[in-house]
């Protein structure tokens, strides 16, 4: 059920948020947490369903609304999962929160997500910088749940420093599986990590997938994407195949509130993934 | 669309009627300069001989500045509910650029999602449009807003002895019929509306070459020395943001009672051109130089919608060249985009 089906049914306007509970609570690392959340109505549990890529505005009531993207996989049709960095002032909020807390939850938002149904019987590589694991990881756990349709695929992901790699237990479980690749790399690593060094545009260089059938996805910080495009663009992938997910202020999640605004598309209803021929017609996405 | 004219002898009776049997919205006189619409009880507060508003009437009315959307209590179980507010309302004579504004708003929260808040209240609303003297910053003519083609019930013309009645819903039909007498315009009724329009249009003194704008602006797009000139001696202050009439941007936030227990959502307006704008949760802002503000607000107001709506966010009311405590010039900078690709 889509988001405006359900407001017609409840007869809610489309500000009204759905009540949700916090049901468990996993510390990553000092500053990410994931959590689980489940709606209360049972009816509404059973009709959220969510592609990768799009997200959620998450009430903490008394306090306020903020964007999440979900991590967890959609196939997951009990739950879903946000990892939430202590930034602002909805996730510190968060962060002191305790299992079983209710929050407000709208959603899913967002016409442009990652294509997985697209991405079938290709290579996909993924690419992520810090917290932009978080919006991939869906995708990941979704293309892992049907590994079979997908040819290659490959992680790079980047992090500042051993410790704020997120979802170690996930990567430790994907080198088990030998059938996802890893490229891993810190900015500043300490004296017992043996892995690259460097942003991970260092480590496009050597992907060998074929450019003609591959799909691609980037998420990071916004400094990131233009050097990623950079070296992507010199291994010749075609501009339509490379998928972005974007970050703005999405403060209504449904094209009214206009802070999302890049050019004449809104990210939170055109978006927030968008490909980059795409971007390429909006200035000042990246 | 009917045609019909209305008898100056009883248009006093007509709108008397109307502020008895109405909540009544209407533009009165607030000092030398200026007017606001506000409820009128009585006739004689009532002055639809007026040029300047600050806020937009119809965006007062159907897109207050502050505006409840949610209510909530919060205890064992969370309850919530939305809370619209409407109830039924004249707006009495609202100007034609100002009608267009409010049918960019009109559309604007029923595309994609439709905002109950902003609907209930225009669907009960009743416009009732009259032509009004322009600024001498109006540039609406070319917007092709000086004239509204549709989003009035009824709208009066004023000729010499009486008023040209152009009726575009049967509401405003209906009205028409319960409170006063029409009678069908006649050939030289038509024929002297026309010359009034003709004359009406005389009275504009700004114009601005917007044709070409849809593409000049993407050639002077990345012209940054260009956008730093223009936006040099900007405020972010906003004022241009708080009187436009197609402007919507808002912010939503929770407000809690002291209790800790009843609690709402409440939106107020928002404005593009302060910098925490683009601030996001972490300290990073997507639009931090008040030139990609300004720029970001050209944009929305003048192409974005072109391709969205087919029309401008832009009536040319000059409200906001006015409101500029810097003396930013919406119209000049128009001309100036044409005249910098030009050369």
């Amino acid at each position: 059920m889509g988001f405006e089906e359900k407001v017609k049914k409840n007869k809610n306007t489309i500000y009204v948020p759905d009540i949700a509970r916090i049901t468990r609570i996993e510390y990553l690392s000092p500053t990410e947490k994931v959590f689980k959340i489940v709606f209360d109505d049972e009816e509404i549990k059973n009709k959220f369903e969510f592609k990768p890529g799009q997200f959620v505005e998450l009430t903490v009531f008394g306090l306020g609304e903020a964007p999440f993207s979900i991590v967890s996989n959609p196939t997951n049709k009990d739950f879903f999962k946000l990892c939430i960095r202590n930034v602002g002032n909805i996730s510190s909020a968060l962060h002191r929160m305790v299992e079983g807390t209710k929050i407000g939850i709208r959603g899913p938002f967002g016409n442009g997500y990652f294509p997985c149904q697209k991405m079938k019987n290709h290579n996909v590589l993924l690419i992520a910088g810090g917290l932009g694991i978080a919006p991939l990881m869906s995708l990941i756990r979704y293309i892992l749940h049907y590994r079979e349709d997908y040819k290659e695929i490959m992680v790079v992901y980047g992090a500042v420093n051993p410790g704020s790699i997120l979802f170690k237990n996930e990567i430790q479980y994907w080198s088990n599986r030998g059938d996802i690749s890893l490229c891993l790399s810190v900015d500043n690593p300490d004296n017992k990590w043996t892995g690259e060094i460097g942003v991970c545009t260092k480590l496009i260089p050597r992907v060998d997938f074929p450019s003609n059938d591959t799909y691609i996805t980037v998420c990071g910080p916004p400094i990131m994407y233009r050097y990623v495009i950079d070296e992507l663009e010199k291994k010749k992938f075609k501009p339509e195949n490379i998928y972005l997910s974007l970050e703005r202020r999405m403060e209504c999640g449904v094209g009214k509130c206009n802070h999302c605004h890049i050019g004449d598309k809104l990210v939170c209803v055109d978006g927030p993934v968008f490909n980059l021929w795409e971007i390429r017609n909006l200035k000042e996405a990246l | 669309m009917l045609y019909k004219v209305l008898d100056k002898g009883v248009y006093r009776d007509f709108v008397k009627a109307l502020i008895s049997e109405y909540e009544f919205i209407g533009p009165k006189k607030k000092d030398k300069s200026e007017h606001d619409f506000v409820l009128i009880k009585d006739i004689s507060e009532l002055d639809t001989n007026y040029m300047r508003t600050t806020i937009p009437p119809a965006k007062k009315i159907l897109f207050p500045p502050n505006e409840q959307l949610v209510a909530y209590e919060l205890g064992e179980n969370i309850n919530v509910r939305s809370v619209v507010e409407s109830s039924k309302k004249i707006l009495f004579g609202i100007n034609a650029w100002d009608i267009n504004g409010m049918n960019f708003l009109d559309e604007f929260f029923t595309t994609d999602f439709i905002d109950e808040n902003y609907i209930s209240k225009r669907k009960k609303l009743i416009v009732i449009g009259m032509d009004s003297e322009p600024t001498e910053t109006n540039f609406s003519p070319s917007i092709g807003a000086e004239y509204a083609k549709d989003g009035f019930d009824i709208y009066l013309t004023e000729l010499k002895n009486r008023y040209f009645v152009r009726i575009a819903t049967p509401k405003g039909n209906e009205i028409l019929e319960k409170y006063t007498k029409v009678n069908d315009a006649i050939a030289e009724d038509f024929k002297e509306y026309n010359k009034y329009m003709d004359n009406y249009r005389m009275k504009f003194k700004m114009s601005v070459d917007i044709k070409s704008f849809y593409d000049d602006f993407e050639s002077i797009y990345d012209n940054g020395d260009f956008w730093k000139k223009i936006a040099k001696d900007c405020y972010s202050c906003g004022s241009c943001n708080l009187v436009c009439p197609t402007c919507f941007c808002f912010n939503v936030k929770d407000d809690i009672e002291l209790n800790l227990k009843n609690g709402k959502k409440i939106r107020e307006w928002d404005s593009c051109m302060i910098p925490e704008y683009g601030l996001v949760a972490g300290g990073h802002n997507f639009r931090p130089d008040k030139e990609n503000r300004l720029k970001k607000r050209y944009r929305c107001k003048l192409k974005t919608f072109i391709d969205k709506f087919g029309k401008y966010a832009c009536v040319g009311c000059g409200r906001c060249i006015e409101a500029c405590l810097a003396k930013i010039n919406i119209a000049e900078d128009i001309n100036l985009v044409k005249k910098e690709v030009s050369i």
